[in-house]
């Protein structure tokens, strides 16, 4: 949510002549060449460019230093700097068991300590070394040929002189680490007094010569001025700088790889548009700076409140990425030297080199080989993938019964009720402002008895109150954040007023957090105001000081470990829904699967909740870029993301908020949200024919619960994206790589492209192959081309161009409910969409969506697969146990070896069945249907166009229908139905 | 898992609907339409034709789900729950077989038998109690409310009253302004020439001119007054409104510029002193800082309360003032000065004229017997201010008329006080609720407003704008006067005008019961009142079985 302060007042102050109030302040916001180290690091990269025939990198591996350890896995080097030879620095050299390698260096020995954590907090093992791959120490350079050997051909080298580190794929550069020689870290130096000069005649010419001497032999590289080396200033604030200089340069290029995408969180598009180089898109550095950005731009490098330094470099041969782990403020300048190529630059303000170099070589292996480091998002709670309805702020207990009950009179599903800032008591989180709240826990189970839950704001500042129990308890155990002086208490503003941040770097912060969401009375204040259906949703944590430099906290203050907030400030934002979603867990007898929404994240944030993009605005840009944004922090592993729907601020028309429902009922996570200052625009407000509408996509989204469940467990267990972009699905298709309008919904076989215009009555949507295509709603089919094709569909206000993938069965559950957690035993319906071959396959998972018990087994997952059998004369759909076939693999963290399917869960829904069966694209009506061994069966069919293209087959038309009228088969049997062609 | 839910999946759904009778669910009023055929049906809306036995098996075969009236397999359906022992009701079919009591259907039979109780006979005894209670609730407003309609009769019988001796008055002043009207216009036809020529004068002209002058400055002080309100206004409400907290110093030195300029203390020294009466004293202040004043220089008071008059003169009558005040020192008046200027030969001719001329002014008694053209004058406006004074009179005795009549139209006008008139009672009644931080008020037919309890200013949250307007509710229905909307409060300093919607309903007295601000400036007000207290039906019949 939220609005820092200066936009307000500057709208106030325009308010007589312009009612309108001002958007995105960029002064509020440093560009490059405001801030020191990323001058710095440009003019840099400048100079290198200008001197390219001449330039070297001063690093140099020392080839005497060399050492192998872990199986020879592991090389650790010595680093030297020509221009500063007494200055040491050391490099290791991972090779990990999946192949990917993790590149290290630091100073050795210098005047400080570079910050070395952020790997650590990101990390959610400790990547184990290749048991196989062996370091071959050269003159020159050091070779390892990458194991497993899934990955043939692929080679790390580390040449010495100078430094370059570089991998290689069938001897062609993949990643090149320092290949242009902008590898640069800063050591620590002390500050020079500049001696006040002495005149006098007789020293005279020999302080000419030393002023001579003093011309920096290093300017060719460094640069001839000490630029912001010791104190920064930006508008009022100054920033001390007590470490000087520690900025950490690093180039690295992707030779045959002309697109890059990642980096997440920008207003941009998915595959990155240039910074530098020839006619750049953008003219500053993509920037890392989590930072509370009012009104933000709908397009631009500008940071935003979260970041993942992850990127992927693509081309139609291979798939490389490479995840920099850094905490410090970073910029990234991209550029494609040519088409078919790409430079990057990385300045980072602070911190040790820690890089990990993704070998892939396709995208789902590059997702596998960041998870495996990251770890993925675990699987939600169930209801947490319905639909949630937000405001800036529903105003009362009775406010919040009253909108549960016209949804429930409008018969709109709906399964989470949030609640915002305005319901704490001067803005102290967990204490109820009981003059509007006074029966907050009656109120929850109000909610709670329509098989809903709520969803209440807990942000990280405190309002320094004595009566306060939190910032109480958090002041008593000194883990809040210190000042400068590393001893007192950081005092800043946010909406409480004046307010102080815990700092989750203490653990001893941890347990005291994680105790406050205990419902029940114990030693210490806990939240005994609140349920267990009350889930938590973490906002300005990146974190939002209205009274900061850049909204944020000054850079000099000190973390635990005596850590500067430079250092930090990126990973900073995990920590708060991290111990949250902890506390969550541990809250209650049986622990359940916590929601936590967080606003601020960085890499690994995945593993403790979903993310938004922040407050954007009602306006069609941002309705656009939202979905760009939420594909780019997919693959970042950030899967379980949204934009709010309807635009934060301002006032949607009807036409507008409508679409927004049809883009955010295909986010993974999908929320109303308006400012405080906008109308109300619950959905069950909106004149007819939008109400019906809209009505239809929450159901519409609730149908496709059982998809979007499925599609999780996928990513829970291969940190495959929830939405998946062209070049993720078709890696080969040129076509698709700069595609980011239109996305596939896991491996369902959904293909969506939400309309972001105004007035569209079609749309194009492009078909990435030879295959056929079902409109999921009228069965209308389209056929794609080798080459790949355009095809228009229908696209008015009420329709939503979703395609079926042909070869693919969509599990649906077809009865409105009023929330999800209703619909555990309503039958499923099966719509098969048959490819030229008369072939499909679909999954169901299904568990208790509440519990972890899951992870014993307690689950259901089914195979579903049509086929031709009998040399095509009959087909025959099969039902069939996978996690039988894989239990390792059925979900997440599931500990079991053999599958049960007589566990609990699948027992309790033995009942549930298949209720209706739907085949499109037959190729003519089946002359009978049974059940394998069993019963006939009723059935109905609709002539049509088949799957297959006859010749003369005129494209489009409507596919043939074949209904099967309930089979009467359970979900979690196996089973088979035969159709007799 | 809920245990409910629980307990309920051990029941197969499919064992569930098989054995569902085929009229589950459905409406009495439709249950004439679940009848087979033989051993097949046809869907209501006549698209299909199924076996008999496939309503209420759990599959939607009707496009119009109307094969499935018991469960939930068909969207968009209605449930019937019969509910004996109390009443029925119709729940979505989305809510069958939900592993959720429904609490409209207290038979629950929305649910498999055996989960959910039967609670008809309690919830039924308390709905009759309920009913009972609000019958009686009802019975007492009513009676109230008749008292309104009697208040409308007799203001009818008023205002009738008034418009018959508004009539008569109208009568007497048309005679007067006829008669004034022809002195006037014989008076003027004489005197026009003459007055012509005066206006000619320098003087004159420049005194016309200055007051022109002096009217557009008015005019002009008194918009720059008003911009000058709106401005402080606005900047009062960022002084008491703005968040000190968010230290954004545009907005500090806006505030402070302001407490200087105006002379006001800093608001968070002034908060902290408690109470509202900084403001007062502030004032005080302001007002004790002397005006200097030059010699013949209007004080602001004077500015205030003369200036309007000044403006009223009547420079006419002045003019022929001005020419008496002339000529008293000059002993000759320019009309027997003209000798002077005449050929000799026309002296007496001229002489003549003059003598019948003034004479003949005599006798008409406009010039007096000092023959002086001033006084005549002063009787021609004299007149004038007689035929005035006459217009105006007949013009308030119209306008008396026309507001009474309009009155009279109000009164039983179903778009303002109700067909019976019971809302006539009511205009002005003022409701309060205190909130704590403020009262709000609303005076009905007037205006909405929030007074702070803990000073700042006071808000005007609308004026009195309509009945319910939401579309499709019927004006005059009941819905209709269950809503009241006042819009075109003040303005929000960074939103919309403050509107209020006035929710009412039956209740023995006028009083508003809550008050919510549902988004910025959009206030939601909901009472009670006797007006909306129908009599009950039984009684009206015979309504003097209660005496």
């Amino acid at each position: 949510m939220k609005v820092p302060l200066a936009a307000l007042s500057a709208s106030l102050l325009l308010l007589v002549s312009t009612p309108v109030a001002v958007a995105f302040k960029a002064s509020d916001f440093k560009t490059c060449s405001q801030s020191g180290f990323c001058r710095r690091g440009r003019d840099f990269a400048t100079r290198a460019k200008d001197n390219v025939n001449t330039w070297r990198s001063p690093y140099s591996v020392d080839a005497q230093s060399i050492s192998l350890a872990s199986g020879r896995a592991l090389l650790t080097a010595a680093v030297n700097s020509a221009l500063y030879p007494d200055i040491k620095f050391s490099l290791e050299v991972h090779v990990h068991e999946d192949g990917v390698v993790r590149v290290r260096m630091d100073e050795v020995g210098g005047l400080k300590k570079r910050y070395d954590e952020a790997a650590k907090w990101a990390l959610a093992v400790e990547p184990s070394i290749s048991a196989h791959t062996q370091w071959k120490v050269g003159a020159s350079s050091a070779r390892a040929i990458i194991e497993p050997k899934t990955k043939p051909g692929h080679e790390v080298v580390v040449e010495f002189k100078p430094l370059r580190v570089v991998l290689n794929k069938n001897g062609r550069e993949q990643v090149v680490v320092n290949g242009r020689g902008l590898l640069h870290m800063e050591h620590y130096r002390n500050k020079t007094v500049e001696e006040p000069k002495v005149e006098s005649p007789e020293e005279g010419a020999e302080t000419q010569a030393q002023e001579v001497l003093k011309v920096n032999p290093n300017a060719w590289f460094e640069g001839d001025s000490e630029d912001a080396y010791w104190e920064e200033s930006f508008g009022s604030w100054s920033d001390s700088k007590p470490k000087g200089p520690e900025s950490l340069s690093l180039d690295i290029d992707f030779p045959h790889h002309g697109h890059v995408y990642g980096i997440p969180q920008h207003a941009t598009s998915l595959d990155l548009p240039t910074t530098t180089g020839e006619d750049p898109f953008f003219s500053d550095p993509y920037r890392f700076y989590n930072a509370d950005v009012f009104e933000y731009l709908a397009s631009g490098t500008t940071s935003l409140y979260g970041s993942i330094p992850v990127m992927h470099a693509h081309s139609a041969d291979s798939t490389v990425a490479i995840f920099n782990a850094v905490g410090s403020e970073t910029w990234i300048d991209v550029a494609h030297p040519t088409a078919k190529s790409t430079g990057t630059h990385w300045i980072s303000e602070s911190g040790i080199l820690d890089l990990f170099i993704l070998p892939g070589p396709s995208p789902t292996e590059i997702f596998g080989q960041y998870s495996g480091l990251t770890g993925a998002a675990p699987l939600p709670a169930h209801w947490a993938l319905g639909y949630h309805q937000c405001r800036w702020n529903y105003v009362s207990s009775d406010d919040v019964r009253g909108v549960q009950k016209r949804f429930d009179e409008e018969d709109m599903p709906f399964d989470v009720l949030w609640l915002d800032i305005e319901y704490s008591k001067d803005h102290q989180y967990m204490i109820w402002d009981k003059k509007n709240f006074p029966d907050p826990v009656e109120m929850t189970k109000d909610v709670a008895a329509l098989g809903r839950k709520m969803v209440i704001i807990v942000d990280p500042h405190l309002k320094r109150a004595d009566d306060y129990p939190v910032y109480k308890q958090a002041q008593e155990l000194g883990v809040l954040v210190k000042q400068t002086n590393g001893n007192d208490d950081y005092e800043g503003w946010c909406w409480p007023g004046s307010s102080s941040w815990v700092d989750f770097f203490n653990p001893v912060s941890w347990d005291f957090w994680k105790s406050l969401f205990k419902t029940t009375k114990g030693s210490s204040w806990s939240w005994t105001e609140s349920t267990e259906d009350i889930h938590i949703w973490n906002d300005m944590n990146e974190p939002s000081v209205f009274n900061g430099p850049e909204i944020t906290m000054p850079k000099d203050l000190i973390h635990y470990g005596g850590w500067e907030h430079r250092d930090i400030h990126n990973i900073n934002g995990m920590f708060l829904p991290r111990i949250t979603s902890e506390g969550l867990i541990a809250r209650g007898e049986t622990p359940k699967r916590p929601f936590v929404l967080t606003r601020s994240f960085f890499a690994g944030s995945q593993r403790y909740g979903a993310m938004w993009t922040g407050d954007n605005l009602g306006t069609w840009e941002h309705m656009a870029v939202g979905i760009k944004m939420v594909l780019s922090n997919g693959i970042a592993g950030m899967s379980f993301a949204g934009s709010d729907v309807g635009g934060f601020f301002g006032n949607p028309q009807p036409d507008m908020l409508v679409r927004w429902y049809w883009v955010g009922a295909f986010s993974p996570f999908f929320r109303a949200h308006a400012h405080l200052d906008s109308k109300r625009r619950e959905p069950y407000l909106l004149d007819e024919p939008h109400k019906s509408t809209v009505r239809n996509i929450l159901r519409l989204r609730y149908s496709l619960l059982p998809v979007w469940y499925t599609a999780f467990r996928e990513t829970s267990v291969t940190g495959l994206p929830l939405l998946r972009p062209h070049y993720v699905m078709f890696p080969q298709d040129e076509t698709g790589f700069t595609i980011d309008d239109q996305f596939f919904v896991g491996n369902s076989g959904l293909l969506v492209k939400p309309i972001t215009r105004p007035g569209v009555t079609e749309e194009t949507i492009y078909l990435p192959e030879d295959n056929v295509y079902y409109d999921y709603f009228t069965y209308r089919i389209y056929r794609g081309s080798p080459k790949g094709r355009n095809v228009t569909v229908p696209a008015d206000l009420h329709q939503l161009p979703l395609l079926v993938r042909g070869g693919s069965i969509i599990p649906t559950r077809d009865r409105p409910r009023r929330a999800s957690s209703h619909m555990h035993r309503d039958p499923f319906t099966l719509r098969i969409a048959l490819d030229g071959s008369l072939k499909a396959r679909g999954e169901i998972y299904l568990d208790d969506g509440v519990t972890y018990s899951y992870r014993e087994g307690h689950l259901t997952w089914r195979g579903l697969a049509i086929d031709k059998i009998s040399r095509g004369s009959e087909l025959r759909l099969l039902n069939t146990d996978l996690a039988a076939a894989t239990p390792y693999s059925a979900a997440e963290g599931t500990a079991v070896t053999e599958f049960r399917p007589e566990n609990p869960f699948q027992t309790g829904i033995a009942s549930v069945r298949v209720e209706r069966v739907i085949v499109l694209g037959l190729p003519g009506k089946p002359k009978r249907i049974v059940v394998e061994g069993g019963r006939e069966l009723e059935w109905e069919y609709a002539p049509g166009a088949g799957a297959a293209r006859k010749r003369g087959d005129s494209d489009g038309g409507d596919a043939s229908v074949l209904t099967i009228k309930d089979p009467g088969l359970a979900v979690a049997t196996d089973w088979a139905i035969l159709i007799t062609m | 898992m809920h245990p409910l839910l629980f307990l309920l999946s051990l029941f197969p759904t499919f064992v569930f609907a098989a054995g569902l009778p085929q009229t589950r669910g459905v409406h009495p009023s439709f249950l004439s339409q679940y009848k087979p055929k033989g051993t097949t049906w046809t869907c209501l809306d006549g698209t299909k034709t199924i076996p008999w036995s496939a309503v209420n098996d759990d599959y939607c075969d009707c496009i119009d789900g109307s094969d499935e009236p018991g469960t939930s397999a068909c969207s968009g359906n209605t449930f019937y729950c019969e509910n004996e022992g109390h009443v029925g009701a119709s729940i979505p079919s989305s809510r069958v077989n939900d592993g959720l009591c429904e609490p409209a259907c207290c038979d629950g039979s929305d649910e498999p038998a055996g989960v959910c109780e039967n609670t008809c006979a309690a919830v039924g005894e308390l709905y009759r109690q309920k009913q009972e209670a609000a019958r009686k609730l009802q019975k007492t407003g009513s009676k109230i409310r008749s008292t309104y309609i009697a208040f409308a009769q007799k203001e009818k019988k008023r205002l009738e009253t008034e418009i018959e001796s508004s009539q008569m008055e109208i009568v007497r002043h048309e005679k007067e302004v006829a008669r004034f009207r022809v002195l006037v216009e014989r008076t003027e036809a004489l005197s026009e020439e003459v007055l012509e020529h005066k206006k000619k004068s320098p003087l004159y002209t420049s005194l016309i001119t200055h007051h022109n002058a002096l009217k557009s400055l008015q005019r002009e002080h008194k918009r720059h007054l008003e911009r000058e309100k709106q401005l402080s206004d606005i900047l009062d409400t960022l002084r008491h409104g703005y968040n000190p907290n968010y230290q954004d110093m545009a907005v500090l030195e806006a505030v402070r510029g302001w407490e200087y300029l105006a002379g006001l203390p800093h608001i968070s020294e002034a908060e902290r002193e408690e109470g509202g009466d900084e403001e007062d004293g502030a004032t005080a202040q302001v007002d004790e800082v002397k005006e200097e004043l030059e010699e013949g220089e209007w004080s602001v008071r004077q500015l205030e309360q003369q200036l309007d008059e000044l403006l009223n003169v009547d420079h006419t009558s002045l003019l022929m003032e001005h020419d008496s005040y002339v000529d008293e020192p000059a002993s000759v008046s320019p009309s027997h000065d003209i000798k002077a200027y005449l050929p000799d030969f026309l002296i007496p001719q001229y002489e003549f004229l003059r003598d019948t001329l003034v004479s003949g002014l005599q006798v008409l008694g406009i010039v007096k017997g000092s023959s002086t053209a001033a006084s005549g004058w002063t009787k021609a406006t004299k007149a004038r201010e007689k035929l005035n004074d006459a217009e105006h009179g007949l013009n308030l005795a119209q306008k008396h008329l026309e507001d009474a009549r309009e009155e009279l139209g109000d009164l039983f006008d179903p778009t303002r006080y109700g067909a019976e008139g019971e809302w006539k009672k009511l205009h002005n009644t003022c409701l309060r609720k205190d909130t704590g931080d403020y009262v709000y008020e609303v005076c009905l037919f007037e205006d909405a407003r929030q007074n702070p309890n803990h000073g700042g200013s006071s808000f005007s949250l609308g004026k009195f704008a309509s009945w319910n307007p939401s579309l499709g509710v019927i004006e005059g229905s009941k819905e209709y006067y269950h809503t009241q909307v006042y819009s075109h409060g003040t303005r929000c300093w960074n939103g919309p005008e403050r509107n209020v919607k006035l929710d009412l309903t039956c209740g023995t007295e006028n009083a508003l019961l809550t008050v919510t601000e549902l988004e910025k400036c959009e206030y939601l007000f909901t009472g009670t009142t006797p007006a909306l207290c129908l009599p009950l039906e039984d009684e009206t019949e015979s309504p003097k079985d209660e005496l």
